[in-house]
């Protein structure tokens, strides 16, 4: 663990001491190089499942393809970040990388906790660099409220999981995951235990996020810059899926109907925000809410806690990271050559940029789960998981990956055929820069199709 | 101010907690109180300002009420109990009085409601004495007191967290949000004080580091409204890079130091079995969070649209190094990073 914790914490000094010609390809390098470390996380040699094992922090099959896509994202996001920073003064590009580093450590530090405790605070540390980077770098003057709005959504739920921690540690002794996963179940009284499985997962809920509370999320990710776009997206969203998961082991002989009404609000959402999304006139807040529809199936396939649905989640946010990263990297290029994201706006870009064509069309494959991807294994799995649990809700994921493959192919045709529009008189070729982007996030998407299990978690 | 004045109205000003500190008996408490607030009032008073001579008024008068009941308090239990002694009362009614009028004097609602006006009308370096240094000899002597009345306590402190929360909400003179963020502050060390003294003490220290750094940073940036600071980064680069890791730090978001006094009362609230009064004192703090975070808007996050001759200092008027501003970076670095160090700190305190 110190391997990847020391370098990436060093990363910091290089951004700093790094010369300006140098500064991008050094810290891109330097990303890089961790990431490849990181790779060796994948494999899992222990039977108990917890491996790279010291007090405070492990790995399992759960939480590391979640920290190889955390430390893989890091160059993505420096790679994506250089254009739009390149007019900045170096300062200020140095602290913009210093921010991805902190948040990159604290996300690392979070994946890999042993101890909820631990957990819990690097959950809320991931808060301040990302609010920095919204309300700083953001674009529109409507950042601040997308700031506050993500601040305070995220805050107003985990508080109250932090109370539960306590109890919980006051309760068995001890919080660390390795002891609690071997815990009998936990003896509340039958009107606490309500309170105390919806104040666990409620911040692990507005993470992921549910579809009531999801609103902090199209505002956070269409005011962020692509950098922060791109780690929302990927990243913090399944720390929320990720805590869910985690702390449902604790809660299980209580989650049998109190799960219910989230099912269903998680499915609903499936369709809602779905067809809220053939609505959209702003790309990103297209993106935005096809990412809230995903984590929503996400959502369901983990709260009916079966183990098909538990590997389907998995899988689906290792797609779906990679997926929507993808995306909000595509609808940047638009961005940051019509410095629009009003999809009327930028059309027909085919006939314009056609490489980067082939590259919209594979993301929103990608995203409408297209076999043989990732995606529609995770997607499947979910689907066959709740229909296990109650065939109704063919209705709502049947008519969800309708509306999902509505959607996606709209974005498609929307951006890249049609007429192009008569104000767009020149636009920058795409830069190699941004096809290497592209190409580094659809190829471990589809390298995945050949070995699944590296992200099939810990239920197999 | 005559240096030879200042010299000795600050010294009385730490003979009268050294005093206070020191005592047993509810006498020499009463004088050391007494000291202090005299010894402030000067200083409050020294610029022949309506509104500092009123704060100064006000401060002198609420001081005094507080004292005053204490003294009263004091005697009647002396009478009743044959003895003095601070820390063997046992009177309940004289308990409460002593509670109430100490609480008076550390500005806790429901009695909070000079807190704002004195802050306000003062400078910003009395100002800090007052929030900080003010606020050691009347805690001192509550943590003594043995036998208060809990709910008193409890429903004190919860109501201060949520009136420090909601008054500050309104304001943009900046002193008058400190004020309000120190009577939540208190709120939550008077919360977990009849629990863990220790746990007071550390939150009380953290506290005082928070808003020294806080209260320095303001004068630095010579700013008393929110619009004066939107101008911070053009006179002092630096410290807007880290006035919103220091306010967040006010608002007890990890990993920085301010989340630490909370999360120990939160954990020592919850292992007593006080999960409504805890969950009600962690959603409060939210709302004094939306302040700070108004204000690191301000200095860091946003651009107002100022004039562009008031942005170029190339002429700047530095101060002299005060040596108040030299003990900034003290504060800043022991607001921001004391979280990992806890437990040694804590060891430090018990």
């Amino acid at each position: 663990m110190l391997k990847i914790l020391i370098p990436t914490l060093l990363l910091i000094p290089t951004s700093w001491l790094a010369k300006a010609k140098w500064l991008w390809p050094t810290t891109l390098l330097h990303s890089f190089i961790i990431t490849l470390f990181s790779l060796a996380w994948l494999k899992n040699t222990s039977e108990t499942n917890w491996s790279t094992l010291n007090p405070y922090m492990a790995t399992d099959p759960l939480s590391s393809p979640l920290l190889t896509l955390t430390c893989w994202l890091l160059p993505l996001m420096i790679l994506a970040s250089q254009n739009h920073l390149a007019q900045d003064p170096l300062v200020r590009q140095r602290i913009y990388i210093t921010l991805l580093v902190t948040l990159q450590l604290s996300l690392i530090m979070a994946f890999a906790a042993t101890e909820l405790t631990m957990f819990y605070v690097m959950f809320e540390t991931t808060l301040i660099p990302t609010l920095i980077l919204i309300t700083r770098w953001g674009n529109q003057m409507e950042r601040l409220n997308a700031g506050t709005y993500f601040l305070f959504y995220t805050l107003a739920s985990s508080l109250p999981l932090l109370i539960t921690l306590l109890a919980l540690q006051n309760k068995t002794g001890t919080l660390s995951l390795l002891i609690i996963q071997l815990l009998g179940p936990i003896p509340i009284s039958p009107y606490v235990n309500i309170i105390w499985w919806t104040t666990s997962l409620l911040a692990f809920l507005v993470k992921m996020p549910l579809y009531g509370v999801h609103l902090w999320l199209p505002k956070a990710h269409v005011e962020a810059p692509i950098a922060g776009s791109m780690i929302l997206a990927a990243v913090l969203l399944k720390l929320g899926g990720y805590g869910m998961m985690r702390m449902m082991l604790i809660l299980s002989p209580l989650a049998k109907e109190l799960c219910y009404p989230f099912i269903i609000l998680a499915l609903w959402g499936v369709l809602m925000t779905s067809s809220i999304c053939l609505r959209q006139t702003d790309l990103k807040s297209l993106i935005a809410y096809s990412s809230v529809s995903h984590m929503g199936l996400v959502a369901a396939a983990i709260l009916i806690q079966t183990p098909w649905g538990l590997t389907g989640a998995l899988i689906l946010m290792i797609a779906h990271g990679l997926t929507s990263s993808a995306l909000f990297c595509l609808a940047n290029t638009n961005y940051e050559r019509t410095h629009s994201r009003t999809m009327i706006l930028t059309r027909g870009s085919q006939m314009i940029l056609p490489l980067m064509a082939t590259w919209w069309l594979i993301t929103c494959l990608a995203n409408l789960a297209l076999p043989p991807l990732p995606n529609l294994m995770g997607e499947l799995i979910i689907i066959s998981a709740l229909l296990g649990w109650s065939w109704w809700t063919i209705i709502f994921t049947g008519a969800g990956a309708l509306i999902t493959a509505t959607y996606s192919l709209y974005m498609y045709l929307m951006t890249q055929r049609g007429p192009v529009p008569n104000h767009m008189i020149s636009m920058n070729p795409s830069h190699s820069r941004e096809h290497l982007l592209l190409t580094l996030h659809l190829l471990p998407l589809l390298l995945l199709v050949f070995k699944p299990t590296t992200i099939w978690g810990s239920a197999y | 101010m005559n240096p030879y004045l200042l010299i000795v109205l600050l010294t009385s000003l730490g003979l009268g907690t050294a005093l206070t500190l020191s005592s047993t008996h509810w006498l020499l408490a009463w004088l050391g109180l007494e000291v202090g607030t005299l010894a402030i009032l000067p200083l409050m008073a020294q610029r022949h300002h309506p509104r500092a001579t009123e704060a100064a008024t006000k401060y002198f008068i609420v001081q005094a009420t507080a004292a005053a009941t204490l003294l009263f308090a004091a005697f009647n239990n002396a009478w009743l109990q044959g003895h003095s002694d601070i820390q063997h009362m046992s009177h309940p009614l004289f308990t409460s009085m002593i509670t109430l009028a100490l609480l008076l004097k550390l500005g806790l609602a429901p009695m909070h409601t000079w807190m704002p006006q004195v802050i306000q009308g003062v400078s910003l370096n009395t100002g800090l004495i007052v929030s900080t240094w003010q606020k050691i000899a009347p805690f001192i002597l509550l943590l003594q007191i043995k036998q208060i009345h809990p709910p008193l306590l409890t429903i004190i402190g919860l109501a201060s967290i949520l009136i420090g929360g909601w008054g500050g909400l309104n304001q943009t003179q900046l002193r008058k949000i400190l004020a309000y963020s120190s009577i939540a502050h208190l709120g939550w060390i008077l919360l977990i004080l009849q629990h863990s003294t220790a746990l007071a003490t550390y939150a009380l220290l953290i506290y005082i580091f928070m808003t020294s750094a806080t209260f320095i940073t303001l004068k630095k940036c010579k700013a008393t409204t929110i619009n004066m600071l939107t101008t911070t980064w053009t006179k002092a680069p630096t410290i807007t890079l880290v006035a919103p890791l220091m306010l967040l730090s006010l608002g007890g978001l990890p990993p920085l130091s301010g989340f630490a006094p909370k999360w120990f009362i939160l954990q020592e609230l919850t292992q007593l079995n006080f999960i409504p009064h805890a969950s009600i004192a962690a959603m409060a703090a939210l709302l004094s969070l939306s302040y700070y975070l108004r204000l690191s808007y301000s200095i860091t996050l946003s651009l107002s649209p100022n004039n562009l001759p008031e942005c170029l200092q190339w002429r700047v008027n530095y101060p002299i190094s005060t040596p108040l501003s030299s003990a900034l970076p003290a504060a800043l670095a022991l607001t921001l990073f004391l979280l990992p160090l806890t437990p040694s700190a804590l060891t430090l305190i018990i």
